[in-house]
């Protein structure tokens, strides 16, 4: 999420489920979509179990319901419309990831930083 | 609203939440500005998502309807 301070609105999601709670993954992508649908500029911080979710090869085969789309088709929903991914270096520890092991375009920032971004946002909503 | 001139309709039937509303941001990018989409779509929340989408992006929402399921707007591009 940029520093500047136009005008533009922020919504920053903070992801704590993974893997072992399916059902609690998609959620957070099909809003952070919706925001960004309006123009709203929109990231979503992964954390504590949540980094499980952008494991390499995790996406295709998670799925919310055992019949459906698997997590991928929404989380691909919701960076097509430009929402941001965001994880932070204590929180891959914790599920034994490295950068290596995730998806591209996941971003890497520090604690300093998300709490940055929570102040900038005109929202922050935590799952 | 018989006479306005649609510049493009998207057609969103049987799509669900998300989908309607992203597509309808990408496709009021490819309008002119001034111009006006009809979009048609069977969403039950369609109704508060496009008031949400107009207060958010400033898109106008000029027309909506409701016939056997369909909801129908008619949405110009403001910007």
């Amino acid at each position: 999420m940029s520093q500047s301070t136009d005008d533009v609105k922020r919504i920053l999601y903070v992801q704590t489920s993974g893997t072992e709670a399916p059902e609690r993954s998609a959620t957070v992508f099909f809003l952070a979509a919706s925001a960004a649908a309006m123009d709203v500029e929109v990231g979503i911080y992964f954390t504590q179990l949540g980094p499980t979710l952008l494991q390499r090869g995790t996406p295709e085969t998670l799925r919310i319901k055992k019949v459906g789309a698997p997590l991928a088709h929404f989380m691909e929903q919701a960076r097509e419309v430009g929402v941001r991914f965001y994880v932070c270096q204590p929180s891959l520890d914790l599920s034994d990831l490295k950068m290596e092991d995730l998806i591209d375009g996941v971003e890497m920032i520090g604690g300093a930083a998300f709490n940055n971004m929570a102040l900038e946002a005109d929202r922050v909503i935590c799952f | 609203m018989a006479n306005v001139v649609i510049a493009r309709t998207l057609d969103c039937r049987g799509l669900v939440c998300p989908l309607p509303v992203i597509k309808l941001s990408k496709a009021i990018k490819s309008i002119a500005k001034g111009a006006i989409l009809e979009m048609l779509t069977t969403d039950p929340g369609a109704v508060p998502d496009l008031q949400a989408f107009q207060k958010q992006t400033g898109h106008e929402v000029l027309d909506q309807s409701q016939a056997e399921g369909v909801f129908r707007f008619l949405v110009r591009r403001t910007k």
